[in-house]
Order: C-alpha cells, then structure tokens, then sequence
C-alpha cells in the first residue's frame, strides 16, 4: 500500500514521571509534564501570554530529559517546524494562543492534507485581534474550522489541571494513531490557575502511544524495495485533489465516533439543561449541583471533544428536555455547535437560552442566577437567540 | 459534614507581594490534602498598578478561578481596597494593612530599588504628593467585620519592611479557620528556599513575621472591630 510509513522502534526517552505523584502546579506546567510523559522529544514555539510559561517549563525541563527546545521567529515557522520534526519520526508539538492561533492555520492546515499527526495546546486569550492576554472561550471555531479545509482535526477542551494532564497525554495517543491534528483547547485561567494535579506514566496506565515514525528517509529503494513516499498539499486538477481529499475526509468520520467524549450530569428529570465547555464547564456543573441540592431538576452536558462533537449524546439529552441554555464566554461559538448538531425536528422544537460573555469569565453564581431566570419565565428565548 | 470551601481576594500594588502570599495560602492548603486553587488577575501590566489573587480552599471540589463574593477580602492598600469592592458581601470579612505609613520601597531587579506606588500615574490622582501616608476609601457596603492590621508598621518597626506581606499571610491564614500555622511555615519554606539558601536569616524572619500575623488574627478574632466607618480619618 502506498504510503504507509515505517514503524520505527521505541527511543529510548528518560521517564519523567515514575510512580503515581500529586502536585499543587500551574496549567501551563502541567501541559509540560503531560508532554514529558507522554515521550514528546521536541517543542516549536513562539512566545505569546498566557502560554509562554509552557515553553518557559520546557525549556527548563527538556535537557534533564534529553528533549529539545527551539524558539523560532513566528508561530508560522514553529508550527511548520514541529511538522517537518513529525516527518522525519519525531514526537514533536508547540503551544499559542489568540493571534498566535491564527498564524497556526497554515501549518495545521497542512497536517490535515498530509496527515501529519501534530499536537498543538491552546491557551485562549481574548479577541479580536490582540484584545486581552488573559482568558476568554472565542477560539472554538478557530481551532475547529480554522484552516482552508474542512475541520478534519480533533479538538478537546479539558476544564482541570487533571484533564489537562489527561488530554494533552491523549492528544499525543489520538494524533498518532489516527493520524489527524489534534488540540487541547485550555485559556488563560487554566493555563496561569494552580490547582492539584496528579501526574502518571501513560505506559503504567495502559495507554496506547503508538511510537512515532518517520515519513521521509526511509530504507531502501523507492520504487524498487518500497512504495514512494509521497506526501502532497498540492494537486494540478480538481479531480486529483478530490480524489486524494474523499478518503481523508471518510476516514475522518468513520473516527469521529470513537473519539467523541462528553460529560453529563443530573440529566434525570431536568427541566433545563445547561450547556457549557472547558473551564465554564466547572462553574456549570457547581451551579447543577448547587440547585439539585434545593430540588431544583436542571441537568448539565459538557462536550469534552469538541471535533468531532459529540451528536448523539446531546441529541439524547435533549430529546428527554428540549430546554438549554447555553453558557460560554464567547459569542455563541458553542451554541452554533449545539445547533449544528442537534439539526432537523429537534432544533425547531428546541427552546434555547444563552448567557453569552465573550472574554469574560463566568462564575458558578452567575449560572445559579441564569437558570432560576428562566425556570421562571424572566427570560425569552427567541431573544436571546438573536444574540448571535 | 465536609469542610465548606473558602474564598479569599487579596488586592495590593504590584510588587508587595500579594501574588506570593495567596500562592503560598494554596500551596499550604494542599499540603493538608485539601482542596485549593490560586488564580492571579493577570494583565499586560509588568509592575505597578493593582494585582489581585483569588484563592479558594476547604474540602468541596471547587468550581469556577474567580467568584464573585468573597469570604475574605485582604487588603493590602487602600487603592486595592476600592478595587475589592465589587466581592463584599454581607457576610464578607475584610482585613486590611491599616499603617499609617507610606507603603515600603520594593526592589526590581530591572529599575532597582523604587516606591512602588510612584509607577502607576493614577496613584497620584487621589494625594498630594508631600503625604506619604495611604488614605483607605470608606466601604459603602455592609460587611460582616472589618479588621485593620498595621502590618507595613509591625514590620518595619519590629523586623524588616519587606516582610508586611507575611505578616498579613499570617492573619489571613487564621482568618481561614482551615489551615494550620505549620503547613503556611512548611509552603513559605519551599517557595523561598533558593533565597534561604543564599540567606539562611531570611527562613527566622519570615517565621517571625508569619507568627506575628498569626498571633494578631487571634486576638483580632476575639475583640472584633465590627462594622463602622474606621476608614474615615
């Protein structure tokens, strides 16, 4: 078959993390340790707040494990950088955010045509354009649809240090075994917050880290001992590009349901169904479990993949309660999801809500509030709605 | 029953410290196997100006970095007091440095030694500059309790002017009713342990001024100042 690449043996990394080991740390450390363990050899990167600490730590960290570090002069370069590491067999990633994930779409972009399994970590800062260097929820789409293609990434969007850890780590599982660009969607409270966190060995939990292979360099001769490897962003005639683009995008969904994952909560008996991602997720669910403990019958969902989204399960939830709310510190970049996804029948007998504060943070206090707004009829949803 | 959680908002200019004790507050929280998370308010701001740190801390998972009421509001200046307003609530206890002094001189390893409260132009705003001394706003909210602490004053007069922001970590700690004066000694150790190393003094200092906070918030707690307007002058 042609291209398939060669699977190299396992290198011979320093474990950074032996036994089972709770930590007080930061965010963007805990992207690092996630990395580390995750035998991640080579970090591309361009400073930009709030994740310049990423590469702070890895600069740091990277020699006592033999791993290495280069800061280049744009994230256009550190992106494509880390995937010409990914071509020649190495474990390589980078982190930005805001601006930062603008310049990205090229190089990710290329990875989805190319196949080529590149991590990157996004810390959201607000927007447009420079706007704050602290927090906000507006690169969904952005990470999501960003580039000139089709989305054919996979996108999670943790809300602790812990999923943090976890999802970084599987990032690297998930890229390399399906062979799409895969993020970890955080922001800025996650990335510059410090909570427990407890660091593992993937290996010592049965995960899954396909080794990484080269695919250029390889022995022998093209043609004559081996398949040519061939790897293309640049087609002469339409039909060519159609041709080669039809299985990636196939392959893309025939994945999609094994890689979506969620997180709900109290969905028996609700009245509403609050929706919410990432770190608003946290204050959501507080808020669910605040109101549940006065009889208050409010569920929550929290899509934890955010490509591919996860459907079916939130066309479940609200077949059984068709109220939402939707809770984002963006401008209904979620929302607009849910709608996409829940689509036909349902959408039209859907009554949604929305508490949109685009690059602000939003506490537990604000969702207890919200709901009991529109439990009693203070809130319209068509208004709401037009919001967006 | 479980530990109900805590929320704390310090607030003080850029350079006293405030960033080091709430981190220091958290860290010692889940040295107890607690629960604990820090969050600074960050912006482009290099130094001067406001810094605020959100800590929350007690044995309930915790939900989202900032909130918007807090249990306990530390001040460490009377310009943070006004920008700490906005988390009072009635049941908010509020500590603050209550000196009658000028705020110490901190050093910065880019510009040196400078008063920190001469950086930010709307520092002048509000005093003329012949009076070194801080003015606090009134609180316009009702509070639970109001508690001033000379903390700049105790440390210049009885240790070292840098050690202010120890001190009030030290009452603030007591205030919480959930960590133990060891585990704040245990956090404050770690986190200055490269300068104890150059400086093995600094580790007794800082004990000292610990304990000296500590001590005040217990007697603090037994005499409340109550409510009223303690901050007019």
């Amino acid at each position: 078959m042609i291209n398939q690449p060669v699977v190299q043996e396992e290198k011979l990394l320093t474990r950074p993390v032996g036994e089972e080991k709770r930590a007080f740390m930061y965010g963007n450390e805990v992207v690092v340790w996630a990395a580390l363990a995750a035998g991640t050899e080579f970090l591309f990167g361009y400073p930009i707040t709030p994740q310049n600490e990423i590469m702070h730590y890895w600069s740091r960290l990277a020699p006592r494990y033999g791993r290495g570090f280069l800061q280049t002069e744009d994230e256009l370069s550190a992106g494509f950088a880390a995937l010409g590491g990914i071509m020649t067999g190495a474990r390589c990633f980078s982190a930005t955010a805001g601006p930062g994930t603008v310049l990205f779409q090229e190089p990710l972009s290329m990875a989805e045509m190319m196949r080529i399994p590149l991590v990157l970590v996004v810390q959201q800062r607000g927007g447009p354009s420079t706007a704050t260097v602290i927090y906000s929820q507006q690169e969904v789409f952005l990470t999501i649809f960003g580039g000139n293609g089709e989305g054919l990434r996979v996108v999670y969007s943790p809300g602790s240090h812990q999923e943090m850890y976890d999802f970084t780590i599987k990032a690297f599982a998930t890229a390399w075994e399906y062979r799409f660009p895969t993020l970890v969607l955080g922001d800025g409270y996650q990335a510059k917050m410090r909570e427990p966190v407890t660091l593992y060995d993937p290996r010592k939990k049965g995960i899954d880290l396909k080794p990484p292979f080269p695919l250029v360099g390889l022995k022998g001769v093209p043609g004559v001992d081996r398949e040519p490897a061939h790897w293309r962003n640049a087609f002469s005639v339409e039909e060519e590009l159609f041709e080669a683009l039809k299985p990636v995008i196939d392959d893309f969904h025939r994945a999609a349901p094994s890689l979506s994952e969620k997180e709900e909560g109290f969905p028996e008996g609700a009245e509403l169904i609050i929706a919410a991602h990432g770190i608003v997720g946290r204050s959501v669910r507080a808020a669910v479990r605040e109101l549940r403990e006065k009889d208050i019958p409010v569920g929550f969902f929290r899509p934890i993949t955010l490509r591919p989204f996860p459907d079916k399960d939130i066309k479940n939830v609200l077949s059984a309660c068709p109220r939402l709310l939707v809770v984002e510190s963006a401008q209904g970049q979620l929302a607009k999801l849910i709608r996409i996804a829940v689509g036909g029948e349902l959408e039209h007998a859907l009554k949604m809500y929305a508490y949109f504060r685009p690059g602000l943070g939003i506490t537990a206090e604000e969702v207890v509030q919200e709901a009991r707004a529109i439990l009693s009829g203070e809130r319209e949803n068509e208004a709401a709605m037009s919001l967006f | 029953m479980t530990l109900r959680n805590k929320r704390i908002v310090m607030g003080g200019e850029g350079g006293q410290g405030v960033q080091a004790a709430a981190d220091i507050l958290a860290q010692a929280v889940f040295e107890e196997g607690k629960e604990a998370l820090y969050i600074p308010n960050f912006g482009i701001e290099q130094r001067g100006g406001v810094s605020l740190a959100f800590v929350q801390i007690g044995g309930e998972p915790i939900g989202s970095p900032k909130f918007k009421y807090a249990h306990l509001i530390v001040a460490l200046s009377g310009r943070s007091l006004e920008r700490l307003q906005g988390y009072m609530s009635e049941e908010s206890i509020i500590l603050y440095d209550s000196s009658l002094l000028a705020p110490p001189q901190v050093s910065d390893e880019v510009i040196g030694w400078q008063c920190y409260d001469t950086i930010a132009p709307e520092a002048f705003a509000e005093r003329r500059l012949t009076d070194r001394r801080q003015s606090f706003p009134e609180i316009p909210r009702k509070v639970k309790y109001i508690f001033g602490l000379p903390a700049s004053e105790m440390a210049q007069n009885k240790l070292h002017p840098r050690v202010a922001n120890i001190i009030i970590l030290g009452a603030t700690a007591r205030f919480t009713e959930i960590v133990q004066l060891e585990s704040i000694k245990k956090a404050l150790e770690e986190r200055l342990a490269n300068k104890i190393k150059r400086d093995p003094a600094l580790k007794d200092l800082n004990y000292k001024a610990l304990e000296l906070g500590w001590e005040a918030a217990g007697r603090m707690i037994k005499i409340p100042v109550s409510t009223g307007k303690i901050f007019k002058r």
